[in-house]
């Protein structure tokens, strides 16, 4: 039983990111480094994130305040970051771009820089699974479980999969409604990213009231849903905009 | 046209990356699987005695301070013993004992899958309590292991096969070394990452004279080298036509990274165990050179190198490559995948050699980028160490170590020599485990079971 329930919340979190990496990204070489680059930038971020806050841990959890602090400097650094992680991928645009006309190669066509955002969400998102929650389902594979005081009707484990599961999907497909918002020069999706990202922190504050993740985590999946709306909007206009361009490699 | 660059860049990239990462999944599975905390397996927690803890013997109750001498000596120790055996086998190669030497390997490999790998074997059985009688194991062993004797030098073994032995060697050779003391464990990985780049890099290290002398023989290293050539044809006409584009287009050179593997016996004086496998990876750039070396032949020490690989490689060299790499070769030499995104850093010069390379195609693509078993192990000795404290170091270590690999796989396209495969990965292995543990891991576990996530 706890090796099943063990294996059953680390599908429960990355399940779906797992089959889109091998339904999608594994096919493609890539695709494979840019997920292993942008999991890599989440983690320097989150350790530098952490290496600011360290001074101040370990916080009392009475208070709400200071995690609401730390949740909105990550957010707002985590940003950043994506702005960096955009001009990065924009100049190996260019040398992908120059490359395939070397070797006589269709240049990128627009399928394949969508595939390469939904590449670097999932990176983050995958990122944002291994370590707030797999890291810490070590003990879920032991026989007991463990239970925190503020959501005391379902187990830690199990909470913290659901939870990591709505942000593995906000994060991978807010990556690729950025870099359209970017490319494009589109101010409303450039802003939409930051604010859900923030939104989706936010509702993790409801957790901390007392019999709180009753109410924040469906609240966080209505978040979730409405990136997937808006990413799916998006990505239907674009390849609908411009039909000529659809010859794809998917 | 159908296929977009995306699928033909970092083919070979990833063709080192997915071994190495294999091997340390299992070598962190089997480390969970059989870490001391387990009751089945406390038997064995007395400390090993081997060759890298030959001067210190750890215990938890000494002082920091006599740790760290102890481990810094230890990784001396082990690292000049490692070095006086490379020295030993450069020789015995300069004076053509080849047979010997790859007879050596065949018996270490003997050794290592029979006596390490089997009880390893047994510990699993133990540990999951599988009813085997004894007569089926050892049948079951003595299959396995000379099956993988057989693969390691002979040219008629299925490549995947090889691989998958490179692997295995690679698993428990690391499973073993993670036995060690936890100083010691860090002293030594990091003492053998400056050991690999002074060997490596430096005039007259060992590890360089080796491979320039294998190269200037036109032979295979002698040594455990795990090659990442294809394992199929892809079967898919479009890669295919793709690399042939490439390769038309001139952009041919594909660097190869050639590691190589050095055995060095360390005796396990309780239990005679053969302990250390221990390679190094170099890397040779083959053909890059070999373009270049057209005009500059007789340039000093490199133009040895240059010349045998362009005989090697170009026209009728490709009869006497074969040969040495086995018949196997032909039919999967086009598909040997370039590395378009190695090569693109040296976008410069390639541009002259355009046009170039029309006869020598097939064999130009022909020698993949190869990785030590050294690498291998030590790579996965690090993850398998941070997989004692936790599955976020596992995770921090993992990334980093991969991406110091790809770090190294580009700089080998800059650089054009051989490199050493261990310095930027396992440096940057390092710094992130501690990093992850005295920083990152409060702060996520704090936020985390407060339910707080971004």
């Amino acid at each position: 039983m706890t090796i099943t329930a063990g294996i059953g919340y680390t599908l429960l979190a990355i399940g779906p990111s797992l089959s889109l990496f091998i339904s999608v990204i594994s096919k493609k070489p890539f695709l494979i480094l840019t997920v292993l680059s942008s999991t890599l930038l989440w983690l320097i971020s989150l350790i530098v994130l952490s290496g600011l806050w360290r001074a101040f841990l370990p916080l009392k959890s009475t208070t709400w305040w200071p995690y609401a602090l730390i949740l909105l400097t990550s957010i707002a650094f985590q940003e950043a970051l994506r702005l960096l992680f955009w001009r990065l991928y924009k100049r190996l645009e260019d040398i992908l771009d120059a490359f395939a006309d070397k070797i006589a190669k269709p240049r990128l066509l627009l399928t394949d820089k969508l595939l390469i955002a939904l590449a670097g969400g999932l990176g983050h998102g995958v990122a944002h699974a291994v370590f707030f929650c797999i890291s810490l389902l070590t003990p879920a594979f032991g026989p007991a479980t463990y239970f925190v005081e503020k959501c005391s009707k379902i187990p830690f484990f199990l909470v913290s999969a659901i939870i990591a599961l709505a942000f593995v999907t906000i994060h991978t497909f807010s990556m690729v409604i950025a870099f359209n918002g970017y490319a494009e020069g589109n101010k409303v999706d450039q802003l939409f990213v930051p604010v859900v990202h923030l939104v989706a922190g936010m509702m993790t504050l409801v957790n901390f009231a007392s019999g709180g993740c009753v109410i924040g985590i469906p609240l966080l999946y209505l978040v979730m849903m409405l990136t997937l709306f808006h990413c799916g909007k998006m990505v239907w206009r674009r390849l609908t905009d411009n039909p000529n361009r659809l010859v794809n490699s998917l | 046209m159908e296929s977009s660059i995306l699928s033909t860049i970092g083919t070979e990239i990833i063709g080192v990356m997915s071994p190495v990462s294999i091997c340390m999944l299992l070598v962190v599975l089997l480390v969970y699987a059989l870490s001391p905390s387990n009751p089945f397996s406390s038997a064995s927690s007395e400390p090993i005695r081997t060759a890298a803890n030959l001067v210190y013997l750890e215990t938890p109750s000494d002082t920091a301070a006599q740790k760290l001498e102890g481990a810094l000596l230890n990784a001396l120790v082990f690292v000049i013993l490692i070095a006086i055996v490379t020295f030993v086998l450069v020789l015995l190669y300069y004076y053509n004992f080849t047979n010997f030497l790859k007879n050596y390997m065949r018996f270490s490999a003997f050794f290592v899958l029979g006596t390490m790998g089997g009880s390893i074997f047994l510990s699993l059985i133990q540990h999951f309590s599988l009813p085997v009688d004894s007569i089926t194991c050892f049948l079951l062993l003595f299959n396995f292991t000379v099956v993988g004797v057989l693969s390691v030098f002979s040219g008629a073994i299925p490549i995947l096969l090889r691989q998958g032995y490179m692997v295995c060697l690679g698993i428990i050779v690391a499973t073993w070394f993670t036995k060690l003391p936890e100083w010691t464990t860090w002293a030594l990985l990091v003492a053998l990452a400056v050991y690999d780049l002074v060997a490596v890099l430096a005039p007259g290290g060992p590890l360089k004279l080796l491979v320039e002398l294998a190269s200037s023989r036109d032979e295979d290293l002698p040594a455990l080298v795990y090659e990442a050539r294809p394992t199929s044809v892809p079967g898919n006409a479009g890669i295919r036509g793709s690399s042939l584009g490439l390769l038309v287009a001139g952009v041919s050179d594909s660097g190869s990274v050639e590691l190589q593997a050095v055995t060095s016996d360390n005796t396990n004086q309780r239990g005679g165990e053969n302990l250390a496998n221990t390679e190094y990876m170099d890397v040779t750039v083959g053909n890059a050179v070999i373009e270049r070396g057209e005009g500059d032949r007789e340039e000093g020490e490199r133009s040895l190198l240059v010349s045998n690989l362009r005989e090697r490689y170009s026209g009728s060299g490709s009869s006497e490559h074969s040969t040495v790499f086995g018949n196997q070769e032909n039919d999967i030499v086009v598909n040997e995948e370039m590395s378009p995104l190695v090569d693109m850093m040296g976008l410069g010069y390639e541009r002259e050699e355009a046009g170039r390379g029309g006869e020598d195609n097939p064999v130009i693509g022909s020698k993949g980028i190869k990785l030590g078993l050294g690498d291998f192990v030590f790579y996965s000795v690090l993850v398998g160490r941070a997989a004692m404290y936790d599955l976020m170091t596992v995770y921090a270590c993992y990334l980093a170590i991969i991406s110091g690999l790809g770090c190294t796989l580009i700089l080998l396209s800059v650089c054009r020599k051989a490199l050493p495969a261990l310095p930027i990965s396992i440096i940057l292995g390092v710094i992130f485990y501690f990093l992850t543990r005295l920083l990152m891991e409060p702060f996520v576990v704090g936020t985390a079971t407060n339910l707080m996530m971004f």
